[in-house]
């Protein structure tokens, strides 16, 4: 009688809390790494999750695989950064573009897109929009379509590798899938959608943006090689940086994480960058997103472990009556609707075992990788991937890059209103959702390829 | 000696509806004191003479360079005329967008090195002096503290 009576004062507890620091992340009332550390705090103060649960379990804990492989491309990128790479990348692609605005902005999505891929979104976006507001003030274009499709580029191609974008890592690290296995999933549809993107910023700006020869002389008479600072570093950056992305291409041969490989190359790029100084390169990872990700998994081992996510998984099967297909269109669907409200990090945090639990419920003989990797589940958790990531697309507020954006568009001069952000981000947003629906569906339902 | 014994009263001030242009022209024309030195930095007073802000010529300057500029190394790709162009466009901005809103101040009453204690701990040189109700009575500049400090040592 009193288990029953303690689980259920657990459940509704643990429930509450997630429900309550949902909302509050949602409202923005309270910083999201305060609410989620709060909540974390008194999941554990409660008893509801025990610290060895949160800090050592595998299903229930943080997932150190996550934390150690942000911290380790974060460190990674502020050791190149100084060095004006992206200065240089930026610049050079200008004037490949021939100082044309709309090649420009064609060029830099691809760009915007290609680095997202291997950096984080935010990263990306922040290195690529200073440079963009320069050149849109040296050809006097309005800058806003350069920001908006920073944004959304940036979004879209994260969801292209398994670095590319915290859901997929979190993915990728829950489900146990390796780096090819994103590569050989995401990133044909994503390579497809950024196609469809470029022809629909074609027909939204192409004839929008022009400017004068005398103006183009500017950009081309930049010279890119002047923003190298320090070329000894960047050699030695490089090197490591394309050590790291071999490691991650091999690392299911290697037997190693992921984390393992950022890891060894932030440890690796810090001895050989010879910095007497580590304490500012630490102080520079984005300490309040890890922190974010560490509350949150003790918040969802918390629901995960009194039955929350279990009792939601069988509502899934439920209203898709166990059918597979119908499921996968759900969870891409709902993940991309819910993602362009609620950040898509707790989304996917919630999700990951929510699947888990359901594949549990659906082959209930399976374990282990057979259960995770399942042939039949395996479109699920790419729709989840595609989802969570494009979703973001659709609001100002869908993903930190886009917030990021409409920020410098307000110190710009130029603010981006909410409405305005959606009339570029919903159409964008639906049509690369829909790219990914037929693509799902061709490919693991028709072909089966 | 006290902060009222050295402060100049203030003669030239800008208002928070001031454009940028305006409190360029006030900084060319205004001069402090007797001796009718040229000034870098004028208060900003709302309508009751409390002081709400500070704008320095270091203001202007932050006014018209790019915040982009300050996120990334991109001095090496300006042009000819950046500043001229991005100085005309910033001439109908407001004070009340560009000054200090921080204003570091101290009470007429108070004793000399208190206020090199705000001047130094703050990196200003311009301290305003203000009376118990809140209103700006004066002003203390570095080079005045320095005469002081002069006189000290050459008697």
């Amino acid at each position: 009688m009193t288990t029953m009576e303690s689980s259920s004062f657990s459940f509704w507890a643990a429930t509450l809390i997630f429900l309550s620091a949902y909302g509050l992340i949602i409202s923005e009332r309270i910083h999201k790494t305060i609410v989620a550390v709060f909540g974390a705090g008194v999941v554990l103060v409660l008893g509801i999750l025990d610290q060895h649960e949160a800090f050592h379990m595998e299903e229930l804990g943080i997932d150190w695989n996550v934390i150690f492989l942000l911290i380790s491309m974060m460190l990674i990128i502020n050791i190149l950064r100084p060095t004006g790479i992206f200065e240089y990348i930026a610049i050079k692609s200008a004037k490949f573009a021939r100082a044309e605005p709309f090649r420009i902005l064609v060029v830099f999505s691809i760009i915007t897109a290609v680095l997202s891929a291997f950096l984080d979104n935010v990263t990306t976006v922040l290195l690529i929009t200073p440079v963009t507001l320069l050149i849109a003030d040296a050809l006097n274009v309005d800058p806003v379509p350069y920001l908006i499709s920073c944004a959304l580029a940036s979004n879209i191609g994260g969801t292209a590798t398994l670095i590319g974008d915290p859901p997929n890592i979190m993915i990728a690290s829950k489900a146990r899938l390796d780096f090819l296995a994103f590569i050989y999933h995401l990133t044909p549809v994503v390579i497809i959608i950024m196609a469809c993107y470029i022809a629909a910023i074609k027909l939204i700006w192409g004839r929008r943006l022009v400017t004068t020869q005398e103006l183009q002389q500017k950009i081309l008479k930049m010279n890119e090689r002047a923003a190298i600072k320090d070329s000894i570093l960047l050699k030695k950056a490089m090197s490591v940086l394309v050590l790291v992305l071999i490691g991650f291409t091999l690392h299911s041969t290697l037997h190693l994480e992921p984390a393992t490989i950022a890891l060894f190359g932030a440890g690796l790029l810090l001895l050989l960058s010879k910095t007497q100084d580590p304490h500012h390169l630490l102080a520079e990872v984005e300490w309040p997103t890890i922190f974010f990700f560490i509350g949150l998994f003790v918040m969802v081992g918390a629901v995960v472990k009194v039955g929350l996510i279990s009792w939601l998984s069988s509502q899934m099967l439920r209203l898709t009556q166990g059918n597979l297909f119908a499921t996968s269109m759900l969870v891409l669907w709902f993940s991309a609707v819910a993602s362009a409200i609620v950040d898509n990090i707790p989304y996917v945090a919630t999700m990951n075992p929510l699947i888990i639990d359901m594949a549990q419920q659906i082959w209930p003989h399976e374990t282990g990788l057979q259960l995770l990797q399942h042939a039949d589940l395996m479109p699920i958790w790419w729709s989840l991937a595609l989802g969570a990531c494009l979703g973001g697309n659709a609001t100002a507020i869908g993903a930190s890059a886009n917030v990021i954006v409409v920020g410098f568009a307000e110190k710009a001069g130029r603010p981006i209103s909410f409405l305005r952000f959606m009339a570029y981000g919903v159409p964008i947003t639906i049509l690369s959702v829909a790219i990914s629906t037929l693509y799902i569906w061709i490919r693991y339902y028709l072909i089966r390829f | 000696m006290r902060a009222k014994d050295i402060m100049i009263p203030v003669q030239d001030f800008l208002t928070p509806e001031n454009t940028l242009k305006e409190a360029v022209i006030l900084l060319k024309t205004a001069r402090r004191g007797e001796a009718g030195v040229g000034v870098k930095g004028l208060p900003v007073l709302d309508a009751d003479s409390r002081i709400i802000g500070m704008l320095s010529m270091r203001d202007i300057l932050k006014a018209v360079f790019p915040f982009y500029m300050t996120m990334m190394d991109l001095g090496d790709f300006t042009w000819d005329g950046m500043l001229e162009d991005i100085a005309r466009r910033s001439s109908q901005r407001k004070v009340r967008e560009i000054m200090s809103k921080e204003v570091i101040t101290v009470p007429a009453d108070a004793p000399l090195m208190e206020c090199i204690d705000r001047m130094l701990k703050h990196n200003i040189k311009r301290l305003p002096v203000i009376t118990e109700e809140g209103r700006l009575t004066g002003m203390i500049y570095e080079r005045d503290v320095f005469f002081v400090i002069t006189k000290a040592m050459l008697n």
